[in-house]
């Protein structure tokens, strides 16, 4: 196309207003022109200033987006801890661990072999009424979680908001078992609960109910190790998927 | 830098570029509300407009390196991306089928009110001004093509226009409304 052609076109394909032939040879064209190329950036300027008015936000857009771009595959995005201030502000500003493409391309190939062998076992125990019975627990459950610390190849996973670095910790074993070490999650209202995701695969899979004031959890994780744990706060009995922003988060390093 | 609010939507674009979700979550809540009211108002549709909307910001996460700062505004970047789309999605047979059908001319002549929809109140007056200042024969086709998602060849078919008017009418109207935009110190459509 020659430069006048194009140069007479260029209004219209700021305005998406050429057909698609029509708009290849004209992009051809302006990818060595700096005239025309200076010319359509200045007029998608004025197209943007036209098409400028800011409705309302959907409710739940946003969690639909954010759930979305782990859905290519890759693992590498941790999960984000975000939070609205009635949808105006984004709060939480936590920075992670930052993974190359390169780690990505293992990560996947990794999870891809081993993601529909995910097994969830959550164990959640509240309300105990037995103050032997909890005692007992405890122990038990003290006596698992440092026999896990003591494992070798064990990792510690910390989760952290962007407000509080320690709001919970796990140990994870190399068999795939996993305990809360300690949490300082506050309590929910009856009707809610936390529950913990594990990303694998690139994509954030239940791993555990953990109730209202979570103080003792366990769990076993089959497969793949997930990159990343999250959690959410969920309706009573949780949720197969998040449906809200993750509370605390914290990368499981290898 | 603490606080992301502060960050410039080049230094997002840049941070997004590391896989920073929060950096996107920070893009989404300055400019969400742009690219689903162009949509939406381009589609006629409010669901139509969500897929847009998560296309366009599912392609800034995706490919970051689109966004070329020096060559204009990232508002103005995402609004053309959400357009393209809407357009595409108009001109799709089944987006024509399940679209409210509206007779063009009436579109056209009714065009004016769609200026007191919600702009951004940054550029509220002066984009009202100038499509106030643009000749009605300008005005039409900038409406047609733009908000209606015909070409330049249907928005002469329509009008019964030679084609190279409505191609110039669009250019010489797509220019008044950056001269009077530029004159009110709107950034990005210099000249």
């Amino acid at each position: 196309m020659k430069h006048d052609e194009a140069y007479e076109l260029l209004a219209a394909l700021a305005l998406d207003a050429v057909d698609d032939h029509e708009r290849l040879v004209i992009e051809e064209h302006v990818a060595t022109c700096p005239k025309c190329r200076s010319e359509l950036d200045s007029l998608l300027e004025v197209a943007g200033a036209l098409g400028n008015s800011v409705d309302p936000l959907p409710e739940g857009l946003w969690t639909s987006i954010s759930s979305r771009i782990y859905d290519n595959g890759d693992v590498a995005h941790p999960m984000p801890v975000l939070a609205y201030d009635n949808g105006a502000r984004v709060v939480s500003s936590q920075r992670r661990h930052v993974r190359r493409p390169a780690q990505r391309t293992v990560f996947s190939s990794l999870g891809a072999v081993a993601a529909a062998l995910i097994v969830v076992l959550a164990v959640s125990l509240a309300n105990q009424t037995n103050r032997a019975s909890n005692l007992q627990h405890q122990l038990v459950n003290e006596s698992a979680t440092s026999a896990a610390l003591a494992t070798p190849g064990h990792t510690v996973v910390d989760m952290a908001s962007s407000t509080q670095a320690d709001l919970a910790s796990f140990v994870l074993v190399p068999d795939g078992r996993g305990y809360l070490i300690s949490s300082h999650l506050p309590t929910l209202p009856v009707g809610d609960t936390y529950q913990l995701w594990g990303v694998i695969n690139g994509k954030p899979i239940s791993i555990a109910i953990m109730g209202t004031s979570p103080r003792k959890v366990t769990f076993t994780v089959s497969g793949s190790k997930p990159t990343l744990l999250g959690i959410t706060v969920e309706p009573t009995g949780g949720s197969p998927i998040p449906t809200s922003a993750m509370v605390a988060s914290g990368a499981v390093e290898d | 830098m603490d606080d992301i609010s502060e960050a410039s939507d080049a230094q997002l674009v840049t941070m997004i570029g590391r896989y920073d979700e929060v950096a996107l979550a920070e893009a989404y809540r300055r400019h969400g509300g742009a690219v689903f009211g162009l949509a939406r108002r381009v589609l006629n549709s409010a669901v139509e407009a969500e897929d847009v909307t998560q296309e366009v910001f599912l392609r800034l996460w995706n490919q970051p390196d689109r966004f070329d700062p020096t060559r204009g505004s990232l508002r103005s970047f995402l609004l053309a991306q959400s357009h393209a789309r809407a357009v595409d999605a108009i001109r799709s047979l089944n987006a024509r089928r399940n679209r409210e059908v509206k007779d063009a001319s009436k579109t056209a002549r009714s065009g004016y009110d769609m200026q007191h929809e919600a702009w951004d109140i940054a550029l509220a007056d002066q984009v009202t001004r100038a499509l106030e200042e643009l000749p009605d024969e300008e005005r039409q086709v900038i409406q047609l093509a733009y908000f209606e998602g015909h070409t330049y060849v249907k928005v002469a078919e329509i009008l019964q226009q030679p084609e190279g008017t409505v191609k110039s009418r669009i250019r010489s109207g797509m220019r008044r409304m950056r001269a009077v935009l530029n004159e009110a110190g709107i950034q990005g459509v210099e000249t």
